[in-house]
């Protein structure tokens, strides 16, 4: 079966297991990693007795209990008052690998490369982290009102320059931005929707962190942005960008790369059903994550393995497979270094993902990534060391570790001549931490890196 | 395995004589547009001399007129009366034209005789979008086209330098690899540091090997992403063998700026004077996005390009490999003319490259853009960015360059040889 064969009603109808996609162990596996960070063996066992409607529904109902929360308000505050941003990132990466709700840190952190905004430049992770529960607020929610917020969110105006939004000279950096990256896509307005957008925005500026309307600075003369004449304010010129029909199709579009496949790129009559979808509910996102994820496309073969791992999917996702904890400043370091620093996107276009994740040093990397955790002296699975926790899983050979990755974690099935040949270095290696050395060895696999 | 490989590059080396054996000088083969085969490109003379392009990005879009300052101009004065360099400050190149004040090193490097200045590039139409515009630069190709390749990406294909025992190229940093080296067959590796070209494996040497050889065999059923995956995982255990025995000896013969582009020019000179084959190196300075309070930023980010780019010229040179270097500075647009209200300026158009080494032709190349005549309150640009490429590509790496570029563009005069 070809992408372009496929019939866009029944890639978006509710998935109905066949012989060529079954509910299986290896589809339930598929619906934790892509809508979250990957789960226990144990979770899949329990899930599969499901119906499949019935285990996506649990990923949108998941909330975190309030305890979490404070326990995550804690972490937060302590990050902040470091003032370091790699502290910040640590606590981020604690409540992926933690939480009760994995989906909506999973779409924080689209969101956090879609609206992206980098330290590096704002250099205030107080701003920083207001951005963030922004994100997370409105994780599966009304994407005009997220837009609506980000578009007045200091951390934004301060790394779009819009804080410096005068009537005299409109700043155009934002209003190229929010049409480009965040809304519509090159090439749906003009260089003079720019400029008209731009004088909407003026008087945006920012007191005391906070966001506030300067009138004196705010050019109320006439305005047309998109066609739309007669536009006046931001709030306006917001509701004229988001209600363009390009937005819709723009935002499938991200999703479908998101949850479904990064390549090849789907036609837009395949995204003719989740655009109407966005569009009739009025850019309410939930739903259609939620069709996305419980569709016959998600459970097909096609959209099994074609996705590359992110830096953060790869350490969360094997932490929490294995219900592992770590010391996660390091970690997160060791994200920044593979490409995916939180809080540091590369710009404000965010990570482009897929192949661009790969490459010799990175590759190394997220071998080493893996070997450092393995031997961290944070380091613990189920509270137990990896040995332990294997045997305690029934665990007690290359085989066997062999079976239990791929179950939880590969996506494509381990090649045998792969089992046969880490057999032989952990016989060579004359019985050191062998387990160790094993799961290194089938993490550093090509197979590894595609989920 | 090694047998596999062997067998391929003969059938290269065949292919190409038996083709060039037809097509005599080869001119009949520009039909072959973008995807040409490589047979254009004159590896004998590659193989002897081993001429080596080092490229930074400027990224953000450079402010061009406060690079290149027109001294003596009133319109600039008038458009720029907070953030104009006056004709005090800036470090003379002739009557007309001066380097910003903190462009020592480049200004050291012209009174050597190895900068070239090349005024006013740009494109037909530009684009102000950052990444559009950064893309067109990359890729040669607009929106429309299928950009899946960068114009280094199609030279390393088509300079069949599969012989190499070394990356063909190397990008330098920790973000993602630019377009411009992206190709369907070559990839190029990405590193921060050395460092990062150890693969971890304390207890077991034979990991390394192990993956190089289960990473080599075919999947059935393989998806194109993971065939990707499966190939770069080859060539990183192979990149990381490489890099582990290169570059022990090496000394600076001065020391670079502390800054990361000091560092990663410092990382490139190693790996140079290692004796490393590398042809392409790929280093990225962002920041130059000034839309505000740029006077301070552009001082530090101008200087920082300067000097790091005259250490490194300097020191190759003390290695002795001097006569094998060539340097090229490049932003994706400048910036309009006039100044805002935040003391910067937006998005512009044409803007200079600044191309450095012992075989450049040092001085001012082309006319500087009319500040009388501009587009949308930009610069119009006189020379087209790929005007650039094909000289680099035909006089300095001895490569067909419409082959590369997909079309036939007058190459600018900026070689004193070639």
């Amino acid at each position: 079966m070809n992408l372009m064969d496929v019939n866009p009603d029944w890639a978006w109808a509710a998935y109905e297991p066949s012989t060529n996609s079954p509910w299986n162990l290896d589809a339930v596996a598929h619906l934790f990693r892509r809508g979250g960070f990957g789960a226990p063996r144990k979770r899949l066992v329990e899930s599969v007795e499901n119906v499949p409607a019935e285990v996506v529904e649990s990923l949108f109902s998941a909330e975190e209990p309030e305890a979490f929360q404070r326990e995550m308000q804690t972490l937060i505050r302590a990050a902040i008052a470091t003032g370091n941003v790699r502290q910040l990132a640590a606590q981020w990466v604690y409540r992926m690998l933690h939480t009760p709700a994995p989906l909506k840190e999973k779409m924080t952190l689209f969101w956090h490369g879609h609206f992206a905004t980098s330290d590096e430049k704002v250099g205030d992770v107080r701003l920083m982290q207001t951005q963030n529960n922004l994100l997370r607020k409105y994780a599966l929610g009304d994407f005009k009102a997220l837009t609506l917020e980000i578009s007045r969110d200091p951390a934004m105006l301060l790394y779009l320059d819009s804080a410096t939004n005068r009537k005299s000279h409109p700043n155009e950096n934002y209003a190229r931005e929010i049409m480009e990256l965040f809304c519509l896509g090159e090439g749906m307005y003009t260089e003079q929707d720019i400029q008209e957008l731009a004088r909407c925005f003026t008087g945006w500026e920012i007191k005391r962190e906070r966001y506030r309307f300067n009138r004196y600075q705010h050019d109320s003369g006439t305005k047309t942005v998109l066609g739309v004449r007669g536009v006046e304010s931001g709030e306006e010129a917001i509701g004229v960008v988001t209600e363009h029909p390009a937005a819709p199709r723009f935002l499938a579009r991200k999703l479908f790369q998101f949850f479904v496949m990064d390549e090849p790129g789907p036609t837009d009559e395949l995204l003719v059903p989740i655009t109407r979808q966005l569009s009739d509910d009025r850019m309410n996102i939930g739903p259609t994550v939620q069709r996305i994820l419980g569709s016959n496309l998600f459970f097909s073969p096609l959209a099994r393995a074609r996705k590359v791992r992110s830096p953060v999917e790869l350490g969360v996702g094997f932490l929490r497979t294995f219900e592992g904890t770590t010391d996660f400043f390091q970690l997160a370091g060791a994200m920044y270094q593979l490409g995916q620093g939180l809080y540091q996107p590369p710009s404000v276009k965010g990570w482009d993902g897929g192949r661009t994740w790969i490459n010799s040093s990175t590759l190394l990397g997220r071998a080493n990534l893996i070997q450092r955790v393995l031997n961290g002296n944070k380091t613990r699975f189920g509270k137990q060391s990896l040995n332990e926790y294997f045997e305690a899983n029934g665990v007690d050979s290359v085989e066997d570790i062999a079976e239990i990755l791929e179950i939880s974690l590969f996506a494509v099935p381990i090649p045998r001549p792969a089992i046969e040949r880490v057999k032989a270095l952990v016989t060579a290696s004359e019985g050191s931490n062998w387990v160790n050395l094993a799961v290194h060895a089938f993490c550093t696999l090509p197979e590894f890196q595609v989920a | 395995m090694e047998f596999e490989l062997r067998s391929r590059s003969v059938e290269k080396k065949m292919t190409r004589r038996s083709l060039l054996g037809h097509t005599g000088q080869g001119a009949s083969l520009l039909t072959f547009g973008v995807t040409a085969p490589g047979v254009l490109c004159d590896a004998a003379t590659l193989a002897t001399e081993q001429r080596i392009l080092v490229v930074v990005e400027m990224a953000g879009g450079n402010d061009g007129l406060n690079t290149v300052v027109p001294i003596r101009d009133e319109i600039y004065r008038k458009a720029r009366p907070n953030l104009a360099i006056s004709s005090d400050d800036a470090l003379s190149i002739n009557d007309a034209l001066g380097l910003h004040p903190s462009m020592r090193g480049m200004a050291d490097l012209l009174e050597d005789g190895k900068l070239s200045i090349v005024q006013g590039v740009g494109y037909e139409n530009p684009n102000r979008s950052h990444f559009e515009s950064m893309d067109i630069w990359h890729s040669c190709q607009r929106k429309t086209e299928q950009r899946q390749n960068g114009w280094i990406g199609r030279y390393l294909e088509s300079a069949q330098l599969s012989h190499l025992s070394d990356p063909p190229a190397l990008h330098l940093g920790k973000r993602q690899q630019p377009l411009a080296l992206m190709s369907r067959d070559v990839r190029v590796p990405s590193i921060q540091s050395l460092e990062q070209f150890r693969l971890r494996a304390a207890k077991s040497p034979d990991l390394r090997d192990a993956i190089r050889a289960l990473s080599s065999q075919s999947r059935a059923g393989a998806s194109d992403l993971l065939g990707f995956v499966q190939a770069s995982s080859r060539n990183a255990m192979d990149a990381s063998e490489r890099m582990e025995s290169a570059g022990v000896q090496y000394k600076p013969s001065e020391a670079y700026p502390e800054t990361t582009l000091g560092r990663e020019l410092e990382t490139i000179a190693k790996l140079i004077a290692s004796g490393l084959e590398t042809r392409v190196y790929y280093v990225r300075i962002d920041g130059f996005d000034t839309h505000a309070n740029q006077p301070g930023a552009h001082s530090v980010l101008l200087r920082s390009v300067s000097d790091a780019v005259g250490t490194l010229v300097r020191d190759v040179n003390a290695q002795g490999d001097g006569d094998r270097l060539l340097v090229m500075c490049f932003s994706e647009f400048g910036r309009r003319v006039a100044e805002n209200a935040s003391d910067g300026t937006d998005h512009g158009a044409a803007g200079p490259v600044l191309l450095a080494g012992n075989g450049v032709k040092a001085g001012v190349v082309g006319e500087h853009p009319r500040l009388d005549d501009l587009q949308s309150g930009d610069l119009k640009h006189r020379i087209d960015f790929r005007q650039v490429y094909t000289a680099i590509l035909q006089q300095w790496l001895k490569c067909d360059a419409s082959s590369v570029l997909g079309a036939v563009y007058d190459p600018v005069a900026v070689f004193s040889r070639s």
